[in-house]
């Protein structure tokens, strides 16, 4: 019993590691969530409505018509499954003004997700959206393997016919990084839970539907 | 006995807390995924649970430090044990109710093609947890302890 502990100092040892511990934790915690706030002062691409989840939109004029909402990474294996087999449709109900379609890029598979987006919005104000969409998916490379630099964003779009000066400055300098973190908070409200997903006319499609050509056509003229 | 019990207590510390820091170092600069993770239980209105997505894997790193350390070991434990029975109850409601989810306890999560669902893993685990849970705040006394308690109980002999 005589060796009682030093109390005085123990204490303060313990109080000073619970202090350390607590207040590094909140000093990592405050950033994320301010992070995770939607920017308003983020710079948008073309054909962006805030209004649609800051998705890229396509037939926005029209009325009438089924609005699908299509929330997609360009990493996601999936999302590459779900153009290859309704990518070609899409391009031609958007082409003959047959449906509202709004692409939501979201970046929550990682740092090369937030590239490719932000290189699809470059694209965006080039009109070449839906070509780099398709290249994109087409030479998918393995999730965060280091594949999808900015540099290899710039030569895919001038495989699809981007040559321009603004495009590659667009890309190098992520200009709309911002925008991309606006999607994917957009999509958290959203209640999105995983990718592919589709709304048509704010209903969430059956996941059955989504590698079926003719149940997905079928759905989209149901409207 | 007492000599076990402590040392017990140091490796229940080490498991519990390793596991809740190791589950928040892989989700917390992925806060999209543990947000879309806590969504897709369908448990918590949409707002809410993008938030506990985000303040989740922080505090699983807090909690994990400082049960390593053997600071506030019996309020830390305690904090462990009832989130492990929230686990159990987000787990087993969405078993029951047949979503097909990803747990999302290392990180990852959100829906799963149907049928390749996993729940029996994570909730063997988290109940294993629950019980190192219980027994900590029981016996917050361990051994490498930063607990000034654990001497004084020591000598009080509880």
């Amino acid at each position: 019993m005589s060796a009682k502990p030093q109390p005085g100092k123990d204490n303060f040892t313990r109080n000073l590691v619970i202090g350390v511990v607590v207040g590094v934790v909140l000093i990592m915690l405050v950033p994320t969530i301010i992070s995770k706030q939607t920017k308003l002062a983020a710079k948008i691409p073309a054909s962006v409505s805030a209004e649609r989840g800051y998705g890229i939109v396509f037939n926005e004029e029209l009325t009438g018509v089924p609005v699908l909402d299509i929330y997609e990474d360009f990493q996601c294996p999936s999302c590459a499954r779900f153009e290859g087999t309704q990518g070609q449709y899409l391009d031609s109900i958007i082409e003959d003004k047959k449906a509202t379609v709004v692409f939501h890029t979201l970046s929550f598979l990682g740092t090369e997700s937030v590239l490719a987006a932000n290189a699809a919005a470059c694209s965006a104000d080039e009109g070449k959206f839906l070509a780099l969409h398709k290249m994109l998916y087409q030479t998918q490379p393995q999730e965060n393997s280091g594949a999808w630099t900015n540099e290899a964003l710039v030569a895919a779009g001038g495989s699809v016919g981007i040559k321009s000066k603004a495009y590659k400055d667009c890309v190098t300098n992520g200009t709309y990084a911002d925008w991309v973190g606006n999607v994917q908070a957009s999509a958290a409200k959203s209640d999105v839970n995983s990718t592919p997903t589709v709304f048509i006319n704010g209903k969430e499609l059956d996941r059955n539907s989504y590698y079926d050509a003719a149940a997905f056509t079928a759905a989209v003229e149901q409207g | 006995m007492r000599e076990f019990k402590l040392w017990f207590g140091l490796a229940a510390r080490l498991t519990l807390g390793g596991v809740l820091l190791v589950a928040g170092f892989l989700k917390y600069d992925e806060v999209d995924k543990s947000q879309m993770a806590v969504r897709a239980y369908e448990m918590l209105p949409v707002s809410l649970a993008n938030f506990i997505g985000i303040v989740l894997p922080f505090a699983e790193i807090g909690m994990g430090l400082l049960l390593i350390l053997g600071a506030v070991t019996r309020i830390t434990a305690a904090l462990s044990a009832l989130l492990m029975v929230v686990f159990v109850i987000g787990i087993s409601q969405a078993w029951a109710r047949g979503l097909s989810i990803d747990c999302g306890c290392f990180g990852g999560g959100g829906q799963v093609e149907p049928g390749t669902a996993n729940y029996i893993t994570p909730l063997l685990r988290d109940t294993g947890l629950l019980a190192l849970g219980i027994y900590l705040f029981r016996y917050p006394q361990s051994k490498f302890s930063l607990d000034k308690s654990s001497h004084q109980n020591l000598e009080k002999g509880i």
